[in-house]
């Protein structure tokens, strides 16, 4: 099999040729890397980032108040 | 929308791959979110730092790295082997050429150094040059270009693939012959 399924994306900024999609390395690191991504992000973070905006909200609301 | 609006939009954007990047770090999911949990407040406490139009992504991979190595170092540098020594303690098997197990390949990756990790995984999975890989850890481009050289040798060797016949020698081998022939 020299077709990969999934085709190299990373060809145009030149990193990486040697991982590259004829490589087993390559493409196991790409598939064990993309397992991670695809991971369905938890609400922590999701939360985390509203309450810094609204504790940012609030503070520019007090300077403003003053 | 709001500059903050937009930073908080480009953050969210870059957990999934935060996320990944730690895990691939620290081999450890728990810790790999609070890194992530980190990163994102000390974002967020930055980001006046933040140069719009710069690599966001490389800018956050910078600060989760270094979180990383913070923790570590109070931690008292809990496991750290020295290049090449854990080489062959894996007992992997050998796959059927083309069909490698993604679990093997996971247990080899885990027992690289951390250094020559987290560049096979910048160069080679997240999608980074050479020049940024270089950037995000503080070091030469030569020095990235090593590391992954030599990670990727110790995966060939514990996995018993080749992998690279497409590119003829890697530069490892390269240099055991140029510096035999001498």
């Amino acid at each position: 099999m020299s077709k990969s399924k999934n085709p190299p994306q990373r060809q145009a900024n030149g990193s990486a040729a040697t991982l590259g999609p004829h490589s087993e390395i390559g493409r196991k690191l790409k598939q064990y890397y993309d397992d991670l991504v695809t991971e369905e992000v938890p609400d922590r973070f999701t939360d985390l980032l509203r309450q810094l905006e609204e504790s940012e909200q609030k503070n520019s609301d007090r300077k403003e108040g003053q | 929308m709001t500059a903050a609006g937009d930073f908080k939009r480009d953050l969210l954007g870059a957990i999934p791959s935060l996320r990944a990047f730690a895990v691939s770090l620290s081999q450890n999911a728990d810790r790999a979110d609070d890194l992530v949990q980190e990163t994102l407040v000390k974002a967020w406490d930055k980001q006046s730092s933040f140069q719009p139009g710069t690599n966001l992504k490389a800018w956050l991979f910078t600060i989760l790295r270094n979180e990383f190595y913070s923790q570590m170092r109070k931690r008292g540098r809990e496991v750290q082997d020295t290049d090449g020594a854990i080489t062959g303690r894996v007992a992997v098997h050998p796959a059927q050429h083309g069909s490698l197990d993604l679990d093997d390949f996971r247990k080899a990756l885990e027992q690289l150094p951390e250094d020559q990790r987290e560049a096979i995984i910048l160069i080679g999975a997240s999608g980074f040059s050479y020049e940024e890989a270089a950037t995000i850890c503080g070091c030469a481009v030569g020095t990235i270009k090593s590391r992954v050289s030599r990670a990727r040798a110790q995966l060939q060797q514990k996995l018993d693939v080749t992998g690279d016949a497409d590119y003829g020698p890697d530069s490892i081998a390269a240099q055991v012959l140029g510096s035999s022939a001498v």
